[in-house]
């Protein structure tokens, strides 16, 4: 494993992986009395293990807008933010384009309350502590959908800071997370990069990863719901 | 008829155009019959919708057109008809065709009318008139170009000749360099920096008046007394007289020694008050120079209180200390004399050295302040926030990480910036000492440096080499970065050391190099003579310890193989040269005369003890000549026998 070797390089490259709590309780028999908060908690303590160390917390959040009218097809803006760009917003279409913009972004939104609003109980928020060890990044947080405050999922972010390029680095942020996850979990990553396995690293990629995983949660939790009487 | 005659004369027909002073009138003419019609034919709209001539292709065409004008404002009422709007645009059309077959009839058929081209009076052409027009207009014209070129002519002509020089001829040169303003009946100026962006409080508000040239005319209440300009110039008290800042580098347990010697930047005398006869430009430039200072030391006084660092740094009366290294501390000082008293208590003893580049780099960093406090960049859209840079604006879109966001904000105080930049020079400046110490001690072999010309105020570079006189082809290289406050030395085969500022570790490091490259330039030199070499040991654990460093040795054996030279290199003890000789023709006629042993031939090519050369004894310019020398002489000798 490489020691911290140098200073942060500016651009960065993450890879996102998650612990679907609904599906492992699913999957796997858990024992009883055993908490989201637990399994992070646990997770944590892993990481602590390794000798990373706590540097702050993170948040990434995701509002949903969705068009007024209701003829055609609906479409939605994935409004995002990342607490590592404190002064960018992510603006996402249903077609994966990406806008990168400043944080007025949000005023602009509320302007155009006409054509797009915002969805009900669509917030996603992601939330836990951030974790440096040496090159590496780590973060790990739970998951929290609309006004509930309640627990849908675990999610951990893994970053390689001196890498730019996914397909050169993946093998050794492999090994990396097998020191703290299984590797059920880690292999099955999102679709992301499965496409731009070559591409530099731009910060919209982890954005774009973070709502694929934000999507996931919302689709188990409608499913998880009880049937409306 | 009989009765009362009625006599009826029309008033004035015509209209008076102009009452001469006799009493005359002179009329308008009355128009003639064309010229009325044409008047009235002017009058006449013939785009207007006249519904009265619908469909009446008459042949009194003139009569219907002077009764046109009172035209009859048809009540239309909204048609129901579907077709009303194209109707009435038919009816205009028609009304237009008849109208136009009117007036071709008209044209036509002269029984109507008869056209008659209207005559306009021309004013006759007068040649004369007109020479004499222009004749009267060009003379007025070189009346005024010549009276404005004598006037001109007189004005250099006085401006040349005058001895005393006049009042508004002055103001004009003080206000084509100063700012005046005129408040009342008095004339003020301003010295501040305020509109070239400075915040500094002090107004520099000076007041120009007229100086009677009689010397008796003086009021009392006048500060100063010019006696040959006109112009007059009152400075407030606090900015009168010569300040400077000065800034020195000193060692902080050996009293005033500095290490930074350069002269003031008035060296001819202490501040002092300005002789009072000075010209008003010299005056002012000086008072200018004091609000500079203050607001130079104000701002550095406010930093030292502000700004955090392990060693406070001190603001004492009107001096700032600021610790730069262990021993050695920087020094900055407003030196203003307003009252002598002062100025004696603040300067005892010699005089510190005052260190000008530091100041100039001082200056610089006010003047990029002001810089940055007149000029902001403009706001982006333009309803965004004033004073955002270019790079936070741009923040948000290119997603700076966090880390990038933090070292934005990051800015540095000009007194932090000026320590930098006296550290850099306190360790350029030691850097220097250094090599210049060593190349003089060091006579045996050549350190040459050479400075690179692009430097900053925070950076620069100096490579060395060291060569032996006479054999340059070996030398060793090293370059040093000279940082804020270490050394990165880049060797020849790309390792970088760091080196602190401390003087001895860079000291250290050229010996170890001069130690070094004495032992490769022997081992060159064997190659070359065709010794053999047995072995090279870089760090040799036997011998005496050095302070610092670790002893190089070497060994070489002759072509013949009978004569071994071993070379011993430190960096202190310097180099010490040893010969063994084989056989040791005096150790075997001992063992020969003992009759003890009995000694096989071969054990005669044993080695013998070593034999210290003495260096300063043998023949040749340096070290590496004498050992040229050496092993010239020892590789020809052959191997005594018995």
């Amino acid at each position: 494993m490489p020691q911290s070797c140098g200073g942060r390089s500016l651009n960065t490259f993450n890879i996102l992986l998650t612990l679907l709590l609904l599906i492992r309780v699913l999957s796997y028999p858990v024992p009883e009395g055993k908490s989201g908060q637990q399994t992070v908690e646990a997770l944590q303590k892993q990481i602590e293990v390794l000798g990373a160390t706590v540097s702050s917390n993170f948040t990434v959040d995701c509002e949903t807008y969705g068009t007024y009218q209701q003829t055609s097809q609906p479409q939605h803006i994935n409004i995002l933010h990342n607490s590592e760009q404190p002064a960018t917003c992510f603006a996402v279409l249903d077609s994966g384009n990406c806008l990168v913009a400043d944080l007025q972004f949000d005023a602009l939104m509320n302007k155009i309350k006409m054509f797009y609003i915002q969805k009900k109980n669509a917030r996603v928020e992601a939330k836990g502590l951030r974790y440096e060890y040496g090159d590496f990044i780590i973060k790990v947080g739970s998951v929290v959908l609309g006004q509930s405050t309640s627990f849908k999922g675990v999610i951990v972010e893994v970053e390689y800071m001196p890498a730019v390029v996914v397909s050169e680095c993946f093998g050794l942020m492999r090994e990396f997370m097998f020191s703290f996850m299984p590797t059920s979990v880690i292999d099955a990553t999102t679709n992301h990069w499965k496409t731009k396995n070559d591409a530099i690293y731009a910060p919209q990629d982890t954005v774009l990863q973070y709502l694929e995983h934000f999507n996931n949660f919302r689709k188990s939790a409608v499913s998880m719901m009880p049937p409306m009487q | 008829m009989s009765g009362v005659q009625v006599s009826i004369e029309a008033l004035n027909e015509c209209q008076i155009q102009e009452v001469t002073l006799d009493g005359q009138e002179i009329y308008v003419q009355p128009l003639s019959m064309s010229d009325s019609l044409s008047k009235l034919a002017h009058k006449i709209d013939f785009h207007r919708d006249e519904c009265e001539t619908k469909g009446k292709p008459t042949s009194e065409g003139d009569k219907e057109e002077e009764e046109e004008p009172p035209a009859k404002n048809a009540v239309f009422q909204p048609s129901l008809w579907p077709w009303d709007n194209m109707r009435t645009k038919l009816k205009m059309a028609l009304t237009e065709t008849s109208v136009l077959l009117d007036v071709l009839k008209i044209v036509k058929e002269k029984h109507y009318m008869v056209l008659d081209s209207v005559s306009i009076d021309q004013p006759e052409a007068k040649p004369g008139f007109f020479a004499v027009a222009k004749k009267r207009a060009l003379n007025s014209a070189v009346s005024i170009l010549s009276n404005g070129a004598e006037r001109l002519r007189k004005s250099q002509e006085q401006a040349a000749k005058r001895t005393t020089p006049n009042f508004h001829y002055e103001l004009l040169k003080l206000r084509s360099k100063w700012r005046l303003k005129k408040v009342g009946t008095t004339i003020l100026g301003d010295l501040s920096f305020k509109s070239a962006g400075s915040r500094f409080w002090q107004s520099g508000t000076f007041e120009v008046t007229k100086n009677d040239l009689m010397p008796s005319d003086f009021k009392e209440g006048a500060p100063a007394h010019t006696v040959r300009s006109p112009l007059q110039v009152h400075i407030p008290s606090e900015l009168e007289s010569v300040a400077y800042i000065q800034v020195s580098i000193r060692h902080t347990q050996e009293g005033c020694e500095d290490l930074a010697s350069a002269d003031l930047q008035l060296p001819n005398s202490l501040p002092g008050s300005i002789p009072s006869d000075t010209p008003w430009q010299r005056r002012l430039e000086t008072a200018q120079n004091v609000i500079f200072c203050k607001e130079v030391f104000v701002q550095l006084a406010r930093e030292a209180v502000q700004v955090k660092s392990p060693l406070p740094h001190l603001v004492i009366g009107n001096q700032v200390f600021s610790h730069l290294f262990p021993g050695m501390q920087l020094c900055i000082a407003l030196c203003h004399s307003i009252d002598k008293s002062r100025q004696s208590s603040i300067r005892p003893g010699p005089k510190p050295d005052h260190n000008q580049v530091l100041e100039h780099s001082l200056h610089q960093l006010v003047r990029e302040l002001h810089f940055k406090n007149s000029y902001h960049p403009m706001p982006h859209p333009v309803s965004a926030l004033l004073g955002v840079s270019k790079k936070r604006r741009n923040a948000g879109p290119q997603a700076f990480s966090r880390t990038e966001l933090l070292d934005m904000t990051h800015s540095e105080s000009m007194l932090e910036q000026i320590i930098r930049q006296a550290r850099h020079f306190v360790v350029r400046t030691r850097t220097l000492d250094i090599l210049d110490k060593l190349s003089e001690e060091i006579t045996d072999l050549q350190i040459a440096s050479h400075w690179c010309n692009l430097s900053s105020a925070l950076e620069s570079m100096v490579k060395v080499n060291i060569t032996f006189n006479g054999y340059e082809t070996f030398k060793a290289l090293f370059a040093l970065h000279i940082c804020v406050d270490k050394i990165r030395v880049v060797m020849k085969d790309g390792r970088v050391i760091n080196l602190s500022y401390e003087p001895q570790e860079l000291n250290d490091f050229i010996l170890t190099q001069v130690a070094h490259h004495h032992i490769c330039i022997v081992q060159a030199l064997a190659k070359l003579m065709g010794w053999q070499l047995l072995t090279s040991n870089s760090h040799i654990g036997v011998g005496e310890m050095e302070p610092v460093g670790n002893v190089q040795s070497i060994m070489l054996a002759s072509p013949l193989g009978n004569r071994v030279i071993a070379v011993r290199s430190g960096p202190f003890s310097g180099v010490h040269v040893h010969v063994q000789k084989t056989p040791d023709v005096d150790t075997i006629r001992e063992l020969h005369e003992s009759k003890h042993v009995s000694l096989a031939e071969k054990w005669e090519m044993l080695g013998g003890p070593f034999h210290k050369v003495h260096l300063d004894k043998l023949e040749g310019r340096n070290f590496v000549n004498k050992m040229e020398l050496l092993m010239a002489c020892l590789s020809s000798e052959r191997t005594d026998t018995f």
